[in-house]
């Protein structure tokens, strides 16, 4: 009975949480994921706030529980390419990329890694590190099973003969003649959570982003502080061995082009500085902002505790005046102060506290999928209510950060929402009693 | 304490995991150590290897092995529980063998992959293995339990989040019953003109809601009424509704409760620095927004105000927390005085403008264009109609209006407080219903089956507040499936009442309710079906009289006995 079946795009915190209600609910979930590892966003965190809670131990229980679901099947390096139907009678068509690892024989014990001679850079550790041909993104990957990318892999892409992967793994899970293959599902619903990406810093060159390698976009100092990160949490400036001494973190980079306030900037810049501080209690860190927005109950706590404390508070109030220039070995932040008079701050490292934009494919998924999107890109609700989780396609809902910016926890409200939405949708798909029983008659 | 059995056969099953285990302990050794434990000469055991039990064949091995050997119990030498502890307890219970009667020890990340000795390593593992084994024989089989349910659901509070719940879950097989302590229902939104984000008209949209509540026949609306009592658990609760004359009481069986009672607006003068008298032309928001869907917005004198100043950020520095809507909820009250008078002075003065919403940036940037003079400001006080502020360049300031308005911070309704103790879910530090977890189960509490929606949570707007109720009816719909039932904890905790001298320390303790006291026999008693096994009572009971089963007393000075030998 393809009504109890849901598709739901993106296996970040959204998709994960809403996956597992509707399992709980009975039905079975296709768990659709383009990245070989599931968790989105929130895994490449050390800690996640208010709580600093590390974010591994937060999210991990999630995934697992996902994985071990026998209601759910997750399908990684996955991509929906066709949805057909109406009216909770949907033929999806995914897209499976080939993995060349047989997730049911790999048991993850990485002895593939070591003799892949290939090594290229780590774009889902924001390209501080290096990989492998054959790799998991980073330590702690669920699922524990590596991909090949058959771009650089030598056999894969006609270099060479190598099949020192194929050699090293005791349990046949590599197989390089694997292929692309194409899946049709009947659902009855679907859910998209596909996140959100960040603004691209290098559209603003007055900020520095790629000129000076002090300048860092978000994710980027994520994982540089992220203990399995590429320099295991040292905190080391690119292409150094040395640590900053003075880091200014600028607000609202992008939200003027973009149109609006993130809601989450200004708190994972007090994380940063928290962070900063607690690697290296010696440093200076300064937070360039103007609107201070904190808002959840908990969130002005955390901003107190790390006000002077962690951070010294600089009111920039002009975000198009300002400008990160170099200085000798390090960089000078020119900006306006609350009067308006020209300041300058000689740090090392600058974090560009950038918006939240939509995700990479936002506009071909819509496409897709046929449904709208909003003025900024993201995925529009129905407005003909106060406050909706619907798509203007009937069946398909959307939840977490694919509907716009938005914090973790709102994102796991709009996901229960949607489950709701999706349970009461399926529901009503059922025949009638009265129709039932007529049905029965004829 | 149960006696270990005399006639016990365990199956010893060592997992190679591939090289994992296979190349980092010495497995023959370990296979051969086992027969040889001291303290096992009435138990059968039964060492055996193989390459992935976690493999599709390994799992078929095992089940076979379970039934053909007929253990009795079995220990599984292999990685982290994390990771197969589940699978080996479904092979379990395939094969017909309770899976409380089995244990995992990790010989994988607890021994092979930390030890690179390979000798200490396998000594090691030997010495966890004969712990599980000691542990395994001590271990009593657990039943699962299915509880009927009843799919029916209390929303308490007759507010947006509570109407929205009721209109989200009531049908053919789940009933609702919304109570509401005032005379109607609506709540605050009910008043407003305009609602958030969109500025859809808020009074007809609360109507049509009211409306669609009073069509539902699936949903009964008790007005005047409040929750007097409350026991109960996840698809079962027993409650008690009294209405407000002497003696009006309703008895209802629910699977869920919702608690909407959502905020209200505190006190501004209880804040440092805002002082003003009854007679002053001073008003808080909700006060302005009476008088503009009453028709004007008037002074006293009922003459319309030349000049208006609107004041964000009262209280929010001595409640702690940013109450999120003000700054919206203000441009659109700049909105209703400029729609009545283009001419009016508006000022708003603001601290940091929180626009968090994709839609708020253009309403401000929209506001903006009214002609409405923003001031950014470092601190405000008031005195009466004078705005006295520090500006951004530090000096302190002042400017006289013909009208305040003042955007005071949310706080929990009254009441908030004695309802949280009725129904022992727990508050956060500022009085708002604590979730179960901030960022991953933002609408339960801390007693499972009690939700909550709406502002009563933390300060929101009406939209939020709707998508709370609607997550929490999702939750429901997901967890009380009209004739399912639900399967509690096993491993919960029990008392030996011989041994409770009705101290009432477990009392205190449990955060899920799940203990209370038997006035009659003077002891604690367990409702295991509350129950989640946490094990606080057990650690804390100073008489030994609480046990949390499968992780008894015995169970576990038997196991660290042994590992430790």
């Amino acid at each position: 009975m393809h009504h109890e079946n849901v598709v739901v795009v993106g296996a970040g915190l959204a998709g994960m949480k809403a996956s597992l209600l509707l399992a709980q609910a009975g039905k079975k979930v296709h768990l659709v994921e383009t990245l070989p590892l599931i968790g989105g966003k929130t895994i490449k965190n050390e800690e996640s706030f208010p709580n600093l809670e590390c974010s591994t131990c937060l999210v991990a229980p999630i995934q697992q529980a996902v994985l071990q679901n026998p209601d759910i099947e997750v399908m990684t390096m996955s991509a929906v390419e066709k949805v057909e139907g109406d009216d909770g009678d949907y033929t999806v068509t995914v897209k499976k990329s080939a993995r060349y690892v047989k997730v049911a024989d790999c048991i993850g014990c990485g002895m593939c890694y070591e003799p892949c001679p290939v090594s290229v850079s780590n774009e889902w550790e924001e390209n501080l590190g290096e990989r492998k041909a054959i790799y998991v993104p980073c330590p702690g990957s669920l699922p524990n099973v590596p991909t090949v990318d058959p771009e650089h892999c030598l056999k894969l892409s006609g270099k060479g003969e190598c099949t020192a992967c194929v050699e090293a793994c005791m349990f046949g899970a590599v197989n390089l003649e694997d292929r692309d293959e194409t899946v049709k599902i009947e659902a009855g619903a679907m859910i998209v959570s596909t996140g959100a990406g960040v603004f691209d810093v290098s559209k603003l060159p007055d900020l520095g982003y790629g000129e000076y390698p002090g300048v860092y976009t978000p994710f980027e100092f994520e994982r540089l502080f992220a203990s399995n990160g590429p320099t295991l949490g040292e905190l080391k400036l690119r292409g150094t061995e040395n640590a900053p001494g003075k880091i200014a973190i600028i607000h609202c980079v992008g939200r003027k082009e973009c149109g609006y306030c993130s809601g989450v900037c200004c708190m994972y810049s007090f994380k940063f500085a928290h962070f900063l501080k607690k690697k290296l209690p010696e440093a200076s860190v300064y937070n360039l902002h103007s609107d201070i927005c904190v808002p959840d109950k908990t969130y002005q706590k955390f901003f107190d505790g790390v006000n002077g404390t962690h951070s010294e508070m600089i009111y920039n109030s002009s975000m198009e005046s300002l400008k990160v220039t170099g200085s000798g070995d390090g960089l000078q932040v020119t900006y306006l102060d609350e009067a308006g008079a020209e300041k300058n701050l000689e740090v090392d490292m600058v974090i560009l506290a950038a918006a939240m934009v939509p995700e990479e494919g936002t506009r071909n998924l819509a496409e897709v999928l046929g449904i709208d999107l909003d003025a900024a890109g993201f995925f529009k609700v129905r407005d003909d209510d106060i406050a909706s989780v619907e798509t203007s396609r009937k069946g398909i809902f959307v939840a977490g950060t694919a509907e716009g910016p938005k914090d973790s926890q709102s994102s796991v409200i709009q996901a229960d929402a949607a489950v709701g939405k999706v349970l009461a949708f399926l529901e009503s798909l059922k025949p009638q009693p009265e129709e039932a029983a007529a049905g029965g008659q004829g | 304490m149960q006696e270990a059995s005399m006639k016990a056969k365990i199956g010893v099953y060592v997992c190679e995991c591939g090289p994992n285990i296979g190349q980092s302990i010495d497995i023959p050794r370990v296979l051969e150590s086992i027969p040889a434990l001291d303290g096992y000469e009435d138990v059968e055991l039964v060492p055996k290897s193989y390459g992935l039990l976690c493999s599709p064949d390994g799992k078929e091995y095992l089940k076979k092995e379970i039934q053909e050997n007929g253990y009795t119990h079995l220990v599984i030498a292999a990685c982290s529980p994390r990771d197969h502890d589940s699978t080996f307890m479904g092979i379990c219970k395939q094969a017909g063998l309770n899976p409380y009667l089995y244990k995992i020890i990790n010989i994988r990340e607890h021994c092979g992959w930390i030890i690179h000795d390979k000798d200490a390593a396998t000594e090691k593992a030997i010495q966890y293995i004969s712990g599980g084994i000691s542990r395994v024989l001590y271990q009593s089989e657990l039943f699962e339990r299915q509880l009927e349910i009843t799919p029916d659901v209390l929303v308490i509070g007759g507010g947006v989040a509570g109407i929205e719940t009721a209109l989200s879950l009531a049908g053919e097989d789940r009933k609702v019953y919304l109570v509401e302590r005032a005379e109607e229902l609506g709540g605050s939104a009910a008043r407003f003109a305009s609602l958030l984000p969109r500025q859809q008209g808020g009074a007809d949209l609360i109507k049509s809601k009211i409306e669609a509540v009073g069509e539902n026949e699936h949903i009964r609306v008790l007005l005047n009424t409040e929750v007097e009592s409350s026991i109960g658990f996840l698809g079962n609760f027993e409650v008690v509704l009294a209405g407000k004359s002497e003696g009006e009481k309703t008895d209802i069986k629910v699977g869920a409760i919702v608690v909407a009672t959502g905020c209200r607006m505190s006190d501004p003068r209880s804040f440092a620095g805002i002082e003003y008298a009854d007679s002053d032309e001073v008003y808080t928001s909700p006060e302005v927004e009476k008088m503009n869907t009453g028709g004007t917005i008037t002074l006293r004198s009922g003459e319309k105000p030349a000049s208006v100043a609107l004041v964000h950020c009262v209280g929010r520095g001595e409640k702690g927390y940013c109450s999120r809507v003000c700054c919206n909820y203000m441009m659109k009250i700049a909105g209703y005085f400029k729609k009545q008078s283009k001419e009016t002075k508006v000022t708003e003065f603001f601290v940091d403008m929180c626009v968090p919403h994709k839609a708020d940036q253009k309403f401000f940037d929209e506001s903006a264009r009214l002609g409405i003079d923003f001031k950014r400001v470092r601190k405000i006080g008031l005195s009466g109609t004078r705005v006295e502020f520090k500006g951004m360049d530090g000096k302190k300031q002042h400017m006289d209006f013909d009208m305040v308005v003042l955007a005071s911070a949310l706080e929990p309704s009254e009441g908030t407080e004695a309802l949280a103790g009725l129904l022992e879910i727990d508050l956060d530090d500022r009085g708002f219903y604590r979730e179960a977890h901030h960022t991953t189960d933002p609408v339960a509490t801390s007693i499972d089956g009690i939700f909550v929606a709406g502002a009563s949570q933390g300060p929101r707007d009406i939209s939020d507040s709707i998508l709370l109720a609607q997550a929490s009816a999702g939750r429901i719909r997901a967890q009380l499936i009209p004739g399912g039932k639900i399967v509690p904890e096993v491993k919960v905790s029990e008392i030996l009442e011989a041994y409770c001298t009705g101290c009432k320390t477990c009392l205190e303790v449990c955060g899920y309710g799940a203990i209370y006291f038997d006035d009659q026999k003077g002891i604690s008693v367990v409702n295991e079906a509350v129950c989640r096994g946490c094990g606080n009572c057990f650690g804390s009971c100073p008489s030994g009289a609480l046990r949390t089963k499968h992780f008894t007393n015995s169970q576990l000075l038997r196991e660290v006995t042994e590992a430790l030998k």
